[in-house]
């Protein structure tokens, strides 16, 4: 069983896995190269969009100080005059309300003497006139039209632009604006990189100018606070590629870029935390996996479905023949699958079917074997039905046999004995029956009923029984002779008879007789009844029907026990074999010899 | 009748507000229910606790509670959600605050916020050296002594400054700018402010750059206030310029209504004096200041050291007009002045 068990388990695996197997690698394969090239994607997307961002944000921060410079253009328009300007006054206080960030403005004429200056702290100064050619932002904006100062740190906290501008002549002058920076602030907290990605701007020192946290912004030239934006910065500039990966000053990985902003030489470097960055990638490999996980699963049921469906009807198979071969061969496989293993199951059943028939005949052939001659059985048998068992009257010549002087013998001799004899006996008899194919309706002790020309007629059965007789005779006076040696006194005689009676099977289920009814079988009997020791008696018809062939002796009539009158009664002679000693029955006259009248009937 | 009570009202303000400002019967039933305080401490200590120190009564100070709400909300503090506030209100008696400091400091609160100018923030300062306080104030808090440096506050303080008291010069200039014929200006100052001196020696200097004189004019009591006016008339002063103090920026609508009333062009730091119909305002926006006080408060809630916040400085300083009050002065007011004015009220 559990072998059985083992190579059904070890097919279903094989072919599970072969169907799994089928279905995951292509997939697995197939997911794995598409995440690959669905990160390498998406990390390029990235990068570029962080790079877009980067530069976008520049682009904001440069438009925060052209909103300065644009405004600063309109005062250094006109040439300064000796007059006091009061146009310009109004112009440069109504610039202060405009741009919030300028804390305070100076004017400077082409001469370089500071005309006006107003501020938002401060006193206002009208025509002071003091030398500002040496004050370096005069200075720069005059060489360079537009100069940005270096970041500077009110009270070591609030970063401070000195932006400077000359107009398109020397005798506009130049203007001097005080920045503010903290002012960038609404520019840089309203940029945005995906949801919670921020921008920073440094100088190029690498000072914080701009960070929405403004209190980082508010601790001025900190090295502490300063130093992961710098080491930030510098990554993205020893990298050489457009984003950079590192940590924020709370160690969080972020993915970071970076833009120059053209003016004051300060970079903006926009950064967004890894996990939201890669957010996609991740969502995508996520999505990957579970599809992976997902399909493995299915595959796996389909596996499992197809193998089972593939092994079930050889496990049917191989059920069903354990059990036709244990002789179920009523059993039938049920396959219905429309391919080879329907056929071969149909074959199955084919041969279940054939065996059933071919044990049933067994059967019925050992059951004919019992009271047919076995060429007779295999005749019935052959012929496929059992019709010549069926009742029918018929000639038939019935023999009867018996020993003389057996009911004696078997009181006194041991039963292993009495078995021997009857062993040698029917040995002996049963050779010749087989050999005359005369029919044994029944046994009984030492008696035997023959019948000859039923069920299967046969030619001259007369001839056969008289043959038969003799050769019986014959065979049991041999072995009489042996148990004489022994000690026991025990005979034989047949009687036979020829004539009509009823003959077919009688008896229940499977105990059926195939006999012969009717007075022929009587007159056998009591035939047998009356013969000696070495005696073969038969009737009238049985003579007459040998009369030519074989040498019957007349014995006259004699009185037959059931029947009233006398009759005529034959002896069959046989031949004798020489080298017996003391012939029991030697000759048809040794018939005459008296002899215990024990025998059958 | 303005004046009020002077009695030493300690008042616990419970949480909300968002109606609008308390009453002040609501204010006297409160104290004397003073179990109603007793929730506020059996809170569990999830929710965090703020002592909230005002040197006024909540009803002026209604439109600063509001931008300090909002810089709390920003950092995702709520009164009716996830954070208790106790009140302690002055009622304008500055000296009283180191006392309600001292009471707030024993509650243990998380954090104390000394809104609305130096006398509260110096007055937290000694009661506590280990409670965070978040400052509001018009002045200098490291001339003040408030904090080491703006930058850096070091210890267990940091705030907002608005930039009030440094720009009290300008005030001057503005009045002189409105009146460029008058040579003599009236100032008024509260002797008790920490920040008198310092205000009073920037002003003379402007005084010398503007070629002008000052009377000075000390106050520090609201009942002198009508005095304070009529002495300007008497002194034949062009006008009056008030020095920042907290004490003369709550109390706008009743220095409007005098400045009306004895035709006096004055200009104070606060916005609410132009609004209540005074001439001018010069001074930082107070809503900026106190948002940004909520936000510190939050952050420090959330967390965050002192240390590692530096003091802010308030960016919008504001100039406001009235000119429906210069024309009832009969003043002219010049382009250049329209021109810097951030607000112009016709």
């Amino acid at each position: 069983m559990t072998g059985r068990r083992l190579r059904f388990s070890g097919l279903f695996q094989k072919y599970f896995l072969v169907l799994y197997l089928a279905v995951v690698i292509p997939l697995a394969t197939n997911g794995v190269s598409e995440a690959w090239f669905s990160y390498r994607d998406q990390r390029a997307t990235l990068d570029q969009l962080l790079a877009v961002e980067a530069r976008s944000a520049a682009v904001k921060i440069q438009g925060f100080l052209e909103g300065i410079t644009n405004q600063l253009g309109g005062l250094v328009q006109l040439s300064w005059t000796e007059e006091p300007d009061e146009q310009r006054r109004i112009d440069a206080l109504r610039l202060m309300r405009q741009v919030p960030a300028i804390v305070s403005l100076t004017l400077v004429d082409g001469a370089g003497r500071e005309r006006l200056y107003v501020s938002r702290i401060g006193l206002n100064r009208t025509e002071s006139r003091a030398n500002r050619t040496e004050n370096e932002a005069v200075a720069g904006a005059r060489s360079t039209r537009l100069w940005y100062g270096p970041v500077r740190y009110y009270r070591d906290s609030e970063p401070y632009l000195t932006v400077a501008m000359s107009g398109n002549r020397a005798s506009v002058g130049v203007v001097v604006a005080e920045v503010n920076l903290k002012l960038i602030w609404d520019v840089i907290s309203a940029i945005k990189v995906g949801r919670t990605g921020t921008a920073f701007l440094l100088d190029g020192p690498g000072r914080l100018i701009a960070h929405p946290d403004i209190s980082l912004v508010l601790r001025g030239a900190d090295e502490a606070t300063l130093a992961p934006f710098r080491a930030l910065r510098d990554l993205i500039g020893q990298a050489g590629t457009d984003v950079v990966t590192g940590t924020d000053g709370q160690g969080k990985a972020i993915a970071a870029a970076a833009a120059p902003v053209p003016g004051p030489d300060w970079t903006i470097v926009v950064e967004q935390p890894l996990s939201e960055a890669f957010g996609p990638i991740y969502a995508a490999l996520w999505r990957t996996g579970g599809l992976l996980l997902a399909g493995a699963a299915f595959a796996g049921l389909l596996a499992y479905v197809l193998a089972s469906r593939m092994t079930d009807p050889i496990r049917r198979l191989e059920e069903g023949t354990e059990r036709i071969g244990a002789g179920h061969f009523e059993h039938r496989i049920h396959i219905g699958t429309g391919d080879e293993l329907q056929r071969l199951a149909d074959s199955f059943n084919i041969m279940a079917a054939e065996l059933a028939v071919s044990q049933e005949r067994q059967e019925r052939i050992a059951k004919l074997k019992r009271f047919l001659a076995p060429q007779v059985a295999e005749l019935v048998d052959r012929k496929g039905d059992d019709s010549v068992l069926e009742g029918r009257r018929t000639e038939v010549v019935v023999v009867f046999c018996d020993l003389r002087g057996f009911t004696a013998f078997s009181a006194k001799a041991t039963p292993d004995e009495v078995m021997n004899v009857l062993s040698e006996y029917y040995d002996a008899l049963g050779q010749i029956i087989t050999r005359n194919a005369a029919t044994l309706t029944s046994f009984s002790g030492d008696g035997l009923m023959l019948l000859l020309n039923a069920p299967v007629p046969i030619d001259d059965p007369a001839l056969r029984a008289v043959d038969m007789a003799a050769d019986m005779q014959r065979s049991v006076q041999d072995l009489i002779v042996g148990w004489s040696g022994r000690g026991h006194r025990i005979g034989f005689g047949i009687g036979l008879a020829m004539g009509p009676a009823t003959v077919g099977r009688i008896g229940y289920e499977s105990r059926f007789d195939y006999t012969a009814i009717g007075s022929v079988v009587n007159l056998a009997a009591r035939l047998c009844a009356s013969a000696a020791d070495g005696e073969i008696l038969a009737d009238v018809a049985v003579a007459e029907a040998v009369t030519d062939k074989r040498a019957i002796a007349s014995l006259g009539l004699r009185s037959i026990k059931g029947y009233d009158e006398k009759m005529p009664v034959y002896g069959v002679p046989f031949a004798q074999p020489p080298a017996c000693p003391e012939p029991v029955a030697g000759s048809p006259d040794a018939a005459t010899r008296p002899m215990p009248r024990d025998a059958i009937g | 009748m303005a004046v009020r009570s002077r009695d030493p009202m300690i008042v616990r303000g419970l949480a909300r507000t968002d109606t609008g400002p308390m009453r002040r019967r609501d204010f006297i039933s409160g104290l004397g229910a003073a179990t109603l305080a007793r929730p506020v401490r059996a809170q569990p200590l999830a929710i965090p606790l703020i002592g909230y120190l005002g040197p006024e009564s909540p009803e002026p100070f209604a439109s600063r509670l509001k931008a300090f709400r909002e810089g709390l909300g920003e950092t995702g503090y709520s009164e009716s959600r996830n954070v208790a506030i106790e009140y302690r209100w002055a009622q304008g008696q500055y000296k009283l605050l180191p006392a309600l400091a001292a009471d707030l400091a024993a509650r243990k609160p998380a954090v104390i916020v000394a809104a609305g100018g130096a006398p509260a923030a110096l007055a937290a300062k000694s009661a506590t050296g280990t409670i965070t306080i978040v400052f509001e104030m018009g002045g200098d808090p490291v001339a003040l002594g408030v904090v080491d440096s703006l930058s850096r506050p070091g210890g267990n303080l940091t705030g907002v400054s608005s930039l009030s008291v440094e720009v009290s010069r300008k005030r001057l200039e503005f009045m002189r700018e409105l009146l460029p014929d008058e040579t003599v200006f009236a100032v008024a100052v509260n002797p008790t402010s920490p920040t008198a001196d310092s205000q009073l020696k920037n002003l003379h200097a402007a005084a010398d750059a503007l070629g002008v004189r000052l009377h000075v004019l000390s106050t520090s009591d609201e009942i002198e206030f009508e005095g304070l006016f009529s002495a300007v008339a008497g002194l034949d002063a062009g006008g009056l310029v008030f020095t920042s103090d907290p004490y003369f920026a709550f109390r706008s609508q009743r220095l409007a209504a005098l400045a009306t009333r004895y035709r006096v062009p004055a200009i104070t730091q606060s916005r609410d004096f132009p609004n209540a119909g005074g001439l001018m305002s010069y001074g930082g926006d107070f809503t900026q200041s106190h948002r940004r006080t909520g936000i510190y408060a939050g952050r420090i809630l959330n967390g965050e050291k002192p240390a590692d916040l530096p003091v802010q400085l308030v960016t919008k300083v504001e100039l406001f007009v009235n000119l429906k009050a210069a024309g009832a002065l009969g003043i002219a007011v010049p382009p250049t002045l329209l021109s810097s004015a951030d607000v112009v009220i016709e």
